[in-house]
């Protein structure tokens, strides 16, 4: 009886001992999975974050032609738009404002477009003119949101004005849907020069 | 296999026969001769929802019933607010959340759209020929719905754009040959998911935002202006708030079409 007694006792004992060291792991692993949780929340939120911030960098006139006619809303200062929208033009360090236009072809057209024409490496994403313009005859996949660039060198339209309408368009027409590919960075000003010559050269197929 | 030679002769065929709108004539031309790529698709979902079983044991049907008897019409009124989950949902959303918590099965990231997609197809044939019923009852889903249009109308990103300057304003146009829908005016949203021709997939309305918001060219502005490597931010995470919101402003106003699922694109 009192052996079975100090055994129980033992026992109880032990159990009494271990509970804090089990207790201790399973706040342990409690912990771990609290962790792992709060990384991969960490990890999510920030890709969400990321876009949330995209969306968030708005710049004031973007802000004005956020608008349900998507225009220069009423009552805003188109002038002084204008003004602020051609302050951001920047030109080629050289002062050239039509480069080569063989170079500007490639930027115009895409991969696929330039090797079906010429059967070679060239063309970009960068310029993607022809998602919203016709030009070059030969490229028939052409989109109609621009007017068609057919023969534009043969208008007598100064240069500089096709500079600033590439490098940024809503110096002209605010909130136009074309993009302002120099305000943005999507082409250098050496490469609008390049475009400009594309348009503008009496040997590009632009105006053959 | 099979199924990308039936869709490419199709996608030959639509293409001369009329290679834009996404046009219920062309479904029935399809219909009438007993084929679309997609419903291999929506077959799949269908079994899915009989016999994808999780940790739990429970099927789909399980909780709503054989051939989806419980979820007829409920398509018609996504995305909604659920209790369950304390937010608006979209059919992505819920499915993705039903799976997870009732189902026990996982269905994070791409590898979950294997599911959900399928699925998503499925459940909204079932509230095929019913008139789009968003009713905007919840406050959260009136919130959304503001939002939505917001983001609808919000140019942004390094090409100036909205949703609404190609689909609305510029709607009809060609972007080189692929014509711009206008989702809002056209209520379009009655022929989503639908299956794209192009890429042999069903999509659902959440993949064709994500889609969309690729070509906004979105970036990081912590990095500086726009680059292709640096800083681009290609598509939101799905299930993102941002992505209801749109789909609640879209279907909307797609209120009283007919749906017509899954719809026929390029």
């Amino acid at each position: 009886m009192k052996k079975g007694f100090l055994v129980t006792l033992l026992i109880s004992a032990g159990i009494i001992a271990c509970q804090p060291a089990s207790q201790a792991a399973k706040e342990e692993s409690q912990k771990t999975v609290a962790k792992a949780t709060a990384q991969n929340k960490a990890k999510k939120s920030s890709k969400e974050e990321k876009f949330r911030r995209a969306l968030g960098a708005q710049d004031k006139w973007q802000q004005a032609c956020s608008n349900p006619v998507q225009l220069a809303p009423e009552g805003i200062d188109v002038a002084q738009f204008i003004k602020e929208m051609k302050a951001t033009i920047k030109y080629p360090a050289d002062g050239k404002l039509v480069g080569d236009w063989k170079k500007g072809e490639s930027l115009a057209l895409l991969p696929k477009e330039y090797k079906a024409l010429y059967g070679k490496k060239g063309g970009s994403k960068k310029g993607n003119c022809y998602a919203c313009h016709c030009g070059d005859p030969r490229i028939i996949a052409c989109g109609n949101i621009g007017p068609s660039l057919r023969g534009y060198g043969n208008k007598g339209i100064d240069p500089k004005l096709t500079y600033d309408r590439i490098y940024n368009s809503w110096s002209q027409v605010p909130c136009s849907t074309m993009f302002r590919f120099g305000y943005h960075g999507l082409l250098s000003p050496e490469e609008i020069a390049d475009i400009v010559a594309y348009l503008h050269d009496p040997e590009s197929p632009i105006n053959k | 296999m099979k199924k990308s030679i039936l869709a490419s002769l199709l996608g030959g065929a639509l293409f001369f026969a009329n290679a834009e709108a996404p046009t219920p004539e062309q479904l029935k031309i399809l219909k009438e001769m007993g084929v679309s790529p997609a419903d291999v698709i929506v077959e799949e979902g269908r079994d899915y929802y009989h016999n994808l079983k999780g940790s739990t044991g429970k099927t789909c049907a399980s909780c709503h019933g054989q051939d989806g008897a419980n979820l007829v019409g409920a398509y018609a009124k996504m995305p909604r607010y659920y209790t369950d989950i304390g937010k608006v949902a979209d059919v992505d959303l819920r499915i993705k959340a039903c799976l997870e918590k009732y189902v026990g099965v996982s269905a994070k990231g791409k590898k979950g759209r294997k599911y959900i997609v399928p699925l998503a197809g499925y459940v909204a044939t079932l509230s095929n020929e019913m008139p789009i019923n968003i009713e905007l009852e919840h406050p959260e889903e009136k919130r959304l719905y503001e939002y939505g249009k917001e983001l609808w109308y919000k140019r942004v990103g390094a090409r100036d754009f909205s949703c609404a300057i190609c689909h609305d304003v510029l709607a009809g146009k060609r972007i080189r040959l692929q014509k711009l829908g206008a989702p809002v005016r056209d209520k379009l949203y009655a022929h989503w998911p639908a299956y794209r021709i192009s890429k042999d997939k069903l999509w659902t309305m959440e993949d064709r935002i994500r889609g969309c918001y690729k070509s906004f060219f979105l970036f990081d502005p912590k990095k500086g202006k726009f680059d292709f490597k640096k800083n681009w931010v290609k598509k939101p995470p799905f299930y993102m708030e941002e992505i209801i919101a749109l789909e609640l402003y879209m279907k909307k106003a797609a209120n009283g079409a007919k749906i017509e699922v899954p719809g026929l694109l390029r």
